[in-house]
């Protein structure tokens, strides 16, 4: 059962609108892979074109090296988990379950094999005869997935089946789906605007923006080396600070931060940076620690503005005394441990951070996301370290 | 529009609907009407007649109304009564919609809309002829009128425009009620309290708050009534008299008594234009669109 | 403040009054049903009876017309159900630029009065040689009940949720199972209130059959001439088993109705 799923310079327009720019993608069979994005980034589309929903404008989709080009959506071998999950309302549990069977003209014996032993896998038994408006959030969920594995699927689509849950809920199904997905070796397909889901279910992450894909990693190379602004602004949380490339050597940059005198950084993988161009430099929270005012090495003079407490660890809002920027830090116990009349508004420190931890990145004009909702908010390129 | 149907239903279906929908429209709904204004266009001729030289398009039929006292001065009436009816129906059914939309609790109002249904869904030559009896000569209305003294002569209820009109408000007050509870019911009672509290009265927060509301719901009640007043045989036909006939009743005479259809499909149609441009007159006073009278 | 509170008070009033208005005529002519009287009267009282039931059950002429009117009303929902569905359907799916004429063109038969459109069938069908009687009653009624139907099942296909449609073909269905198994039993409901209101509509409709019914006389036809010549007591009797059948109808109706929006509020 091959599951792989390629994409060969698929193009979808509407009208004038491009809502996916020239992609092409490579899935393998029983990866659990996600499009990551904020709303409007055209993820949903590729969805709809992997499921046959819509046909692309241009290129092909190929689901096991098998062409889909004028396959339909109920002769594709895939099966969709919708947002909303589209339970059947006036249908048991059982009918839901065996409806994808049903309508293949399989047996009853035999349909009630099938659910009866899904039902085991997303730990449903017995709840077999109830209707789907007597079930829980989370059991709903459930059925939806024990639906959509009936039909046998080679790859399973979710669109963000998840976002309708409660939090503690949903950290609970991120595990659920991640293990079923072991189980059934099934391609998934995942569709999230959330990152935390994004990073701790995938072994494959594309993020995307405005149509077009700006980076496919392992979760853990997308936060530590983003490709572009935009990655580096969306996953995790990041100060951004406005500079000039001096010169380059190797991966490591030097930087004229204007106000900020000289800092360094390391070049993001792909990045060309030239001297003397514009560009962005990112530094994590938590990349940042406190050092001696006289320390050597890049420095960075802060006031603090606020101090939030949060358990394990103490997060600074602190403004750059030389350019009026905004940074953020993040103190880990151990280093906030007995510092607490030195972490007081007002007070002045000295930030220093390790260059190979900050990425350079050409100015992109890179948008700034809401973490709440996903959504990009209007680009603001000086200052803002909040993203 | 086919490929919008096959794409969600599939051939076989689309094709069902397109069917089904083009024989109403075209068999049922078009053709009939332009049938109807071709007969109206042509002489009335014996079978002989017809395709000789006397059987050609003219506005005859049309002239016979203008020509006839009797008739056009029926026509005019039936106008005049209708737009009576329809403003009588509006007055008596507005402080109820009100008190429906704004003033009640909702187990009263519910209750009261369960009351307003009944006799809605009572065949209308019934409820017509309940007021036959209440309006005979010897009936209950004439009876408590001269107990009380009112008095002293039992009156021919029956023989005029009055019982007409009367039982034509009872048919169709529900048509004006609901249209008008539903546009009033929509209306945000903050709007109503902040009125009253920037010190306007009753009168003052109907007129500039209410009602403008609630226009796309007057304006179907009043279309609705007017259509069915001007349409109506069965309340002239029970509640009138010779002296008090109803355009309706000259056109069915037309086809049933004087055998001449071409004639009465010419009037037929002045009813048809009657009440096409009344609805209009009505749509563009209160700037509706079609959209909000299909609701 | 005195004056608020005496309108609220003449409000409440003129409530009372409206009802009795509606109510006060039905309850007069189910009443002189069981007076002992020629003429259908409550006033002067001649003794209470049952005799006009009687003289209601031996009118051969009156079961002839029932049984046109119940003929009349199968034929209508044969015609006008599956018309209203499948224009329903049509309007819940397509967008055209026509769509505005089309939809005007649908529900005009709504606004038109019923004298017309029973007499613009009537000359129609004559020249394929076919005169009044029940299959012309048939096509006039549907000719507009279509259209209540058509309103009735746009309203619940409104608030269907097209992801469902989605969901079955991605589960591999047809769209013609899709049809039948989500589709249509979604709007069930909707299809038994509509089938309820046109049999209704096509039982009492009187404007439209009166210029159609030849001489196949439907119910509503035979009270209105009973009305007009020969009126006795027993078309009280008629009237009040029509009541009665009416609102147990309109009660199953709105029970039905009522469960059905109690449900849907608990949705999925």
């Amino acid at each position: 059962m091959d599951g792989s799923v390629r994409l060969d310079e698929v193009v979808m327009r509407f009208g004038d609108f491009t809502a996916i720019e020239k992609t092409s993608l490579a899935i393998g069979s029983g990866e659990f892979f996600s499009f990551l994005g904020p709303s409007g980034c055209g993820k949903t589309t590729l969805l709809n074109i992997i499921s046959g929903f819509i046909t692309p404008s241009e290129g092909q989709v190929y689901i096991g090296d098998e062409p889909m080009a004028g396959v339909p959506v109920n002769r594709r071998p895939t099966a969709m988990i919708f947002q909303n999950l589209a339970l059947f309302p006036l249908m048991t549990v059982f009918e839901n379950i065996e409806f994808g069977l049903e309508v293949r003209g399989i047996d009853k014996r035999k349909r009630r094999e099938v659910s009866e032993r899904l039902l085991a896998l997303v730990a449903l038994e017995g709840s077999g005869p109830k209707m789907v408006t007597e079930l829980s959030g989370g059991q709903k969920q459930r059925v939806a997935i024990a639906r959509a594995l009936a039909v046998e699927p080679r790859v399973l689509l979710l669109d963000e089946p998840l976002s309708a849950l409660d939090l503690k809920l949903r950290q609970h199904m991120r595990t659920e789906l991640k293990a079923i997905q072991r189980k059934t070796g099934i391609t998934f397909i995942y569709i999230t605007h959330d990152q935390g889901e994004a990073l701790n279910m995938s072994d494959r992450v594309a993020v995307m923006s405005a149509g077009r894909i700006q980076q496919v990693a392992e979760p853990m190379t997308l936060y530590r080396q983003p490709a572009t602004g935009f990655v580096a602004a969306f996953v995790g949380e990041n100060n951004r600070l406005q500079v000039r490339v001096i010169d380059r050597e190797g991966e490591r940059v030097r930087l004229d931060g204007g106000a900020l005198g000289e800092l360094a950084g390391r070049a993001g993988s792909e990045a060309q940076l030239a001297n003397g161009e514009e560009a962005v430099l990112f530094i994590r929270p938590e990349h940042l620690r406190p050092v001696a005012a006289d320390a050597s090495g890049v420095t960075l003079e802060a006031e603090i503005e606020a101090v939030h407490f949060e358990g394990a660890w103490v997060m600074l809002e602190t403004r750059l005394v030389a350019s009026g920027e905004k940074l953020r830090v993040q103190l880990g116990h151990e280093v906030s441990r007995g510092q607490a009349d030195t972490l007081a508004v007002g007070r002045r420190l000295t930030f220093g951070y390790d260059p190979a931890d900050a990425v350079v990145l050409p100015d992109d004009g890179c948008p700034e996301v809401d973490e709440e909702t996903g959504e990009v908010v209007q680009s603001k390129l000086a200052g803002g370290a909040h993203v | 529009m086919f490929r919008q149907l096959q794409a969600r239903f599939g051939g076989p279906l689309a094709m069902a609907i397109v069917t089904l929908l083009g024989i109403w429209l075209i068999v049922m709904v078009t053709l009939p009407q332009l049938q109807m204004i071709e007969y109206s266009l042509r002489p009335n001729l014996l079978p002989a007649q017809v395709g000789g030289p006397d059987d050609r398009l003219t506005l005859a039929n049309y002239a016979t109304l203008f020509n006839n006292d009797i008739h056009r001065t029926i026509f005019f009436k039936t106008i005049w009564s209708s737009v009576l009816v329809t403003l009588l129906t509006l007055a008596v059914s507005y402080p109820l919609a009100w008190y429906l939309a704004k003033v009640a609790t909702p187990r009263q109002a519910a209750l009261c809309i369960l009351l307003l249904i009944i006799p809605f869904w009572i065949n209308e030559i019934l409820r017509t002829y309940s007021w036959f009896i209440i309006l005979a000569f010897r009936g209950p209305l004439n009876e408590v009128l001269m107990m009380l003294g009112l008095i002293d002569r039992p009156i021919r209820f029956l023989s005029g425009n009055g019982g007409v009109m009367v039982g034509m408000v009872y048919a169709y007050i529900l048509f004006m009620v609901f249209p008008v509870y539903n546009a009033i019911e929509s209306l945000d009672d903050n709007q109503v309290r902040a009125a009253r509290d920037l010190g306007a009265g009753t009168v003052r927060t109907h007129r500039r708050i209410v009602i403008p509301h609630a226009k796309p719901g007057i304006a179907t009640g009043c279309i609705m009534t007017f259509m069915l007043a001007a349409g109506s045989y069965a309340v002239p036909a029970l509640l009138g008299s010779p002296g008090s006939r109803w355009f309706t009743q000259i056109i069915y005479n037309w086809f049933f008594e004087g055998g001449n259809w071409n004639q009465g499909a010419a009037y037929a149609f002045l009813l048809l234009v009657l009440c096409i441009g009344f609805m209009s007159l009505i749509m563009k006073i209160f700037k509706v669109g079609l959209g909000d009278i299909g609701k | 403040m005195s004056s608020q509170r005496f309108l609220a008070f003449g409000l409440r009033f003129y409530v009372v009054v409206f009802f009795a208005y509606l109510f006060l005529p039905l309850i007069i002519m189910a009443a002189a049903t069981f007076n002992d009287s020629r003429f259908p009267t409550v006033t002067p009282w001649d003794g209470t009876t049952l005799r006009w039931f009687g003289e209601l059950a031996a009118d051969r002429g009156m079961w002839q017309a029932l049984t046109n009117s119940l003929i009349v009303a199968v034929g209508v929902l044969v015609v006008a159900v599956p018309i209203g569905i499948a224009t329903a359907l049509f309007l819940n799916t397509v967008s055209s630029r026509a769509k505005p004429f089309l939809y005007a063109l649908i529900l005009s038969p709504l606004l038109t009065p019923g004298v017309i459109i029973g007499i613009s069938t009537l000359i129609f069908w004559r020249q394929f040689g076919v005169s009044g009687g029940i299959f012309l009653t048939v096509l006039g009624q549907a000719t507009f009940i279509a259209a209540y139907v058509m309103l009735m099942v746009t309203a619940r296909l409104q608030r269907f949720d097209r992801t469902m449609e989605r969901a079955a073909l991605d589960l591999g269905a047809s769209q013609w199972q899709m049809f039948r198994r989500i589709l249509l039993p979604y709007l069930k409901p909707a299809l038994y209130s509509a089938a309820v209101i046109a049999f209704l509509q096509s039982f009492e409709n009187y404007n439209t059959t009166l210029f159609v019914v030849g001489y196949d006389t439907t119910l509503t036809v035979y009270i209105a001439s009973k009305v007009r010549t020969g009126l006795t007591p027993a078309v009280n009797a008629l009237g009040l088993i029509l009541i009665l059948v009416t609102v147990m109808f309109a009660a199953i109706y709105e029970l039905k109705r009522r469960r059905e929006a109690a449900s849907s509020v608990k949705g999925v």
